[in-house]
């Protein structure tokens, strides 16, 4: 776990996902919600130090929090991503939530056209609990994750989407995402990025979120403008103990810029979205590391 | 052929933002990836999109996209075999 960069996959091994799909077929999610406020989440607080230090000074430095406040928010923010961990096994268990859109109509309008389009998304909520809620009848929605998430996620996850028609496309060495990306969007399909977390290395873009600038991955916004395709922010935002609401939200650049232009206005719409919506649910930012380095 | 490479690279001068270099600064032979030109994977997707929309040319495998994608001229040649419009 360095400073600026979280590995991004799921904590645990094989036989443990697989253990807690089993448990969550029996056991209703308040019992494991309850066990990890007693004993996971201080046990991570005390142990994950990097993980409790940004989740605090986001609170404390980006939101401008008290310090009794940001301590608070960052147990509670611990124990949110804990709920939502917990939510998407109990999904992979064939658990059901209570799914609530805001701006389907403009998936809907998009879905019905002939064009691919993109839906950007974020480290915040739960955006997996889209899967079932938000789908295209004629259009295939093909998520790219990153390859390194555990093989045991990855098969739970490809046996939930085999009933839908959401398929996955794995970041690989060899570039063959790039063609799978671009194939999917030439056919007229939806392809749904994560946007907010920079791999180093990586081409980025800059810009202002919470008062500071902080590194973009350049990809989805490049893929988006390379064709001059919509793009949509797609938030997934726990609102109660089963409940989920999706916002759907259309991203607007102008299209007769330079093509970097173009990226920067697209950006900086995608990132006034983030901001409304953790505002909105503070303890459900999820980037734990040093965004703003 | 020399047509087609300084118009290649007026296409990646355009796609990529290397606003400060002229297709005089983009050596024809010298490798797109690594020590040359130093693109990364979001720039092999660029490529593939300009030989879509402006020659017609689709490339369906990254083992293909490999070979063409080593230098400019080599892109030019496959553009020159291939081009449908």
């Amino acid at each position: 776990m360095s400073g600026r960069q979280w590995s991004g996959n799921t904590f645990g091994n094989g036989w443990m996902h697989r253990g807690l799909v089993s448990v969550l077929r029996h056991v209703d999610v308040s019992v494991l919600y309850a066990f990890s406020a007693v004993f996971i989440v201080p046990f991570c607080l005390l142990f994950w130090r990097e993980g409790r230090r940004s989740s605090y000074s986001f609170f404390r430095k980006r939101l401008g929090y008290g310090r009794l406040k940001s301590a608070r928010m960052t147990y509670s923010n611990h124990l949110k991503f804990a709920e939502i961990v917990i939510d998407r096994f109990a999904m992979y268990a064939g658990r059901t939530f209570g799914m609530e859109v805001e701006g389907l109509e403009h998936f809907n309008a998009l879905a019905a056209g002939k064009e691919g389009f993109l839906h950007l998304s974020s480290h915040i909520g739960n955006y997996e609990m889209a899967g079932y809620t938000l789908v295209s009848e004629d259009k295939v929605i093909n998520a790219v994750v990153f390859s390194g998430e555990k093989e045991s996620v990855m098969k739970s996850r490809g046996d939930m989407f085999s009933r839908t028609n959401i398929r996955m496309i794995g970041i690989r060495e060899d570039m063959g995402h790039l063609f799978e990306i671009d194939n999917a969007l030439a056919e007229g399909n939806i392809v749904s990025f994560p946007s907010d977390r920079y791999m180093p290395g990586s081409r980025m873009l800059r810009c202002r979120v919470f008062g500071a600038e902080a590194s973009f991955p350049q990809g989805p916004f490049s893929v988006a403008t390379m064709r001059g395709l919509e793009a949509l922010a797609v938030n997934v935002m726990k609102a109660g103990r089963k409940k989920y609401v999706i916002y759907v939200t259309p991203l607007h650049y102008d299209r007769t810029l330079s093509r970097r232009q173009q990226m920067q206005h697209l950006l900086e719409a995608y990132a006034a979205e983030l901001e409304k919506r953790v505002l909105q649910y503070p303890d459900q930012w999820f980037n734990f590391f040093d965004f703003w380095k | 052929m020399e047509e087609l490479v300084n118009e290649l690279k007026k296409y990646l001068i355009e796609a990529l933002n290397l606003e400060e270099m002229t297709p005089d600064d983009i050596d024809s032979d010298a490798p797109l990836f690594g020590e040359g030109l130093g693109l990364d994977s979001i720039d092999a997707l660029e490529l593939i999109v300009i030989l879509d929309k402006n020659y017609g040319i689709k490339l369906s495998s990254p083992a293909e996209g490999k070979n063409i994608f080593r230098s400019i001229r080599t892109i030019a040649a496959y553009v020159a075999e291939h081009r449908t419009r």
